[in-house]
């Protein structure tokens, strides 16, 4: 992995499919997270108006279980979200470590990020003060990825909900059971995304290859 | 209002033996330039009773020598034996006590007393109304900047104190540090608080000084000199300076803080000597400053 | 059926107050964004309108709305604290909870209809120091000093006619409250003035030599090696070092539960139970919540019920009885 070297991140559906995701440019995902970013403002205008107390803050969200890292600027001059694959290019205020559903659950409120950090899950590093801000900020409203994102992006959601979608929501149920992962998670984006049937079948592909090696590595911990 | 410089030596917060506290009190009486001394157990009252026959000797020995006398309560009363003995004091008119809890102030609204540094006083409506209950003299707790001692001076009808010397009372607990630390219970201490007659020091993980633990009392590692800011101290309308017993000269503390007082020593040239005099401590002027207050500002 | 213990649980902002009231509080704790409140966070507590909202919510559910009016007001500067007391009145809100004695007059003065609990920063530990609020103030609460065993709230009760509220979860002082100095001490902020202990702004945590190293002001609090739970920066509950000895001295990063005493305090007169963690956020009260209002309920019918599954909410995922037992002293 790119990032968190001293972490181990946890053996996880999302580290499966970050592994499998590693061959696409996550660059790909910039034009939709913009888009959500737009969404959030417009939805949850008091997040902002709390974040209001810091100069043009720039965090790095970095999911310990994806290839990639994210940059979210959320002030009012340049707000921005997008992907980023190498952290050394930029001086994020603050890095907050976590994996990848916990960083969603803590979007959502439904993580407690306290709890996280005294467990170790959660990491932050740089700015504490600009962190609290952000998760008071966050904690301050409801959100709720599937409705706020998906509800709104309505046909264009379709590519987001493909990648986005199948960690924040589908995972989440699947936990980690590798056969209902490949079974339930995979198919119906193949039958939504027909036009990108290759290279899914590619991931799928990759993700069996991923998944016997897994089995090999470490059965015990993935199969009970 | 008094406009004469004053030193006050503070209560000893010191598990000392009782005959070094009867030794160190006839010393400040014969030859500390003190004006007032506050004598009483102010953090635990359970050493109290090893040298309370001490105390009729030691305040008659320092009022012969001319110095005023103040019996200082309890900073953190917990029980009603302890209220009991509060409330004992307080029914003796002829003593001058200084109040350093609230239950305290209950027992002296009405009469005559003073305000001691563990009493919150942050702002002037909190220090009408004390002043309204019959205090008529406030020792300000020590985490206030000079900003807010200007306006309390500006706005006070009674003289105000502040500590200027030694280290500053930062907390206190219902648990106590020292039973901790040697894995006693409270209640069956062995008074090993005496161990440590400066308080026992604390350090960080990296070695850094950082504070001093006095039974149920957390003190900073630093002592505090206000040495350079007598003079702006004097200017702003603090008359009043407090020393808190360490275990060092403290006659020697006394007469370098009166001869800056008197214009007969440079401050600096009195920082100097009072580092001397200390031994190895660090020493800190931070909160006056309006910072942190392990920090020392040079004048 | 005794009458169930009041659950007073806390919000930081008003997605926490309805997560609080669904979950089954009794009364929401909170404060406004400023110094006036000891959980003065960034980011955190309720603007004017916020609160104005926040009351007619949980007024229109049977609710009531306490605010933290709880910091030691500023020399020259006492209109911030008066304002909020004055518009904490012009919302509707329930009580306001002050430690202040020059606060507290002012309440008395200009807004004597409204109900003033005494907060826990005014460190109120005995009998004699209550009636004097009581008798002075007016007060018709007092939240106890958490330095006081069960057996000495007993005590307390029978000599004193007044609510009593207590702590029963969540963060643990184990300094006497509103007289600690430690943390302005190496940050220059104070709680009792500026309403925030160990402040984010001055946390610093690194990766170094393969632990977790925290920092507040610039000292070391604390090192977590790997897999440790990990707990507060607060310095309260830092490792230090004396005689060449490395440990917690001043108190183990731990949580207060008591719940398992809430019959005992229902018997010792109590009349309030209330949650810490204004800055904790809703994820920790839809946890927490609905676990105490079944145990209260359950202690109102005589029965009693053990608390679980809440140790990993907790700081250092460890908890503690606190002061409550002897033992802790």
């Amino acid at each position: 992995m790119t990032f968190s070297k001293q972490f181990s991140p946890p053996f996880s559906p999302v580290l499966l499919l970050g592994l499998a995701l590693r061959p696409l440019p996550p660059a790909l995902l910039n034009p939709l997270l913009g888009r959500a970013l737009v969404i959030m403002r417009n939805r949850h205008p008091e997040i902002f108006e709390r974040l209001a107390e810091l100069d043009d803050p720039v965090f790095l969200i970095d999911p310990i279980d994806l290839p990639f890292a994210f940059l979210l600027r959320p002030g009012p001059k340049h707000p921005s979200l997008r992907t980023i694959s190498d952290p050394s290019k930029v001086k994020p205020v603050a890095t907050i470590r976590s994996s990848f559903l916990q960083l969603i659950g803590l979007l959502e409120g439904k993580c407690d990020g306290d709890a996280l950090a005294f467990s170790r899950d959660l990491v932050i590093e740089g700015d504490t003060e600009a962190v609290l801000i952000l998760r008071n900020a966050i904690d301050a409203s409801d959100i709720n990825l599937m409705d706020d994102i998906f509800g709104s992006l309505g046909l264009f959601a379709k590519p987001l909900q493909a990648s986005v979608g199948i960690m924040g929501r589908i995972f989440n149920r699947l936990d980690d059971d590798l056969e209902v992962f490949r079974n339930a998670a995979f198919r119906p984006i193949q039958q939504k995304t027909a036009a990108q049937g290759d290279e899914f079948k590619s991931l799928q592909g990759r993700v069996h290859d991923l998944e016997k090696t897994a089995k090999t590595r470490s059965g015990r911990e993935i199969i009970s | 209002m008094e406009t004469t410089s004053k030193l006050t030596l503070g209560p000893v917060f010191f598990n000392w033996a009782p005959e070094k506290l009867r030794d160190f009190y006839f010393r400040i009486a014969d030859q500390a330039p003190v004006d007032t001394v506050c004598l009483g157990e102010v953090i635990c009252s359970k050493r109290l009773p090893f040298y309370e026959g001490l105390i009729p000797d030691i305040a008659e020995r320092l009022e012969a020598s001319g110095k005023e006398v103040i019996f200082s309560t309890l900073a953190l009363v917990m029980n009603e034996r302890e209220v009991s003995a509060i409330y004992a004091l307080s029914q003796k008119p002829e003593f001058y006590i200084e109040a350093n809890d609230t239950s305290a102030i209950s027992c002296l609204k009405g009469r005559r007393f003073a305000v001691g540094p563990f009493i919150n006083v942050y702002n002037e409506a909190t220090m009408d109304y004390l002043i309204g209950c019959g205090a008529d003299r406030i020792c300000l707790t020590c985490e206030l900047p000079s900003r807010s001692i200007r306006i309390l001076a500006e706005h006070s009808t009674v003289p105000l104190e502040l500590q200027v010397f030694g280290r500053m009372p930062l907390a206190l607990s219902a648990r106590c540090y020292h039973a901790r630390l040697h894995s006693l219970h409270k209640d069956g201490c062995q008074f090993v608080c005496d161990q440590d007659p400066d308080g026992r020091s604390v350090e960080t993980l990296e070695g850094d000084g950082f504070l001093t633990i006095n039974g149920i009392q957390t003190m900073s590692h630093s002592y505090v000199s206000l040495l350079a800011e007598l003079r702006e101290l004097q200017d702003i309308g603090v008359y009043r300076f407090r020393l808190s017993p360490q275990d060092v000269d403290m006659v020697g503390v006394a007469q370098i803080f009166r001869q800056v007082l008197d214009h007969r020593l440079d401050p600096g040239e009195g920082q100097n000597q009072l580092e001397t005099l200390s031994g190895n401590v660090a020493f800190s002027n931070g909160f006056y400053h309006g910072g942190e207050g392990c920090h020392y500002i040079n004048p | 059926m005794n009458s169930p213990l009041e659950i007073v649980c806390p919000a930081g902002t008003p997605a926490a107050l309805k997560v609080g009231i669904d979950a089954g509080a009794d009364s929401i704790y909170l404060g406004f964004r400023d110094e006036t409140n000891a959980r003065n966070f960034p980011g955190l507590n309720f603007s004017r309108s916020e609160l104005s909202e926040a009351v007619r919510f949980t007024h229109d559910r049977g609710r009531k709305v306490l605010v933290a009016i709880n910091t030691y007001a500023t020399a020259g500067n006492m209109i911030a604290w008066f304002r909020a007391v004055d518009d904490a009145a012009a919302c509707g809100v329930d009580a306001i909870i002050v430690a202040d004695i020059g606060v507290l007059e002012y309440a008395v003065k200009h807004q004597p209809q409204l109900r003033r609990h005494l907060s826990v920063q005014a460190s109120a530990s005995t009998a004699q120091a209550i009636k004097f609020y009581q008798q002075e103030f007016g007060i018709s609460r007092v939240v106890l000093p958490r330095v006081l065993t069960v057996g000495e709230i007993t005590e307390l009760n029978q000599e004193i006619n007044i609510e009593t509220e207590v702590f029963i979860f969540g963060g643990l002082c184990p300094m006497a409250e509103g007289r600690c100095s430690l943390s302005s001490y190496i940050t220059g902020i104070s709680p009792n003035k500026e309403g925030v202990c160990s402040p984010a702004s001055h946390v610093r945590y690194s990766e170094e030599g393969g632990q977790l190293i925290s920092r507040l002001g610039g000292y070391i609090i604390n090192a977590f090696k790997a897999g440790e739970a990990a707990g507060y920066p607060t310095l309260c509950k830092g490792r230090f070092v004396t005689g060449g000895k490395a440990s917690y001295l001043f108190e183990d990063p731990t949580s207060l539960n008591a719940l398992d005493l809430i019959p005992a305090l229902m018997e010792a007169g109590v009349c309030a139970i209330k949650i810490e963690g204004r800055q904790r956020g809703k994820a920790y009260l839809s946890k927490l919540i609905p676990e105490i209002r079944s145990m209260v309920d359950a202690a109102a019918k005589g029965d009693m019920m053990p608390s679980s599954g809440l140790e990993m909410i907790a700081e250092g995922q460890r908890q503690t009885a606190g002061v409550y037992k002897k033992s802790w002293k």
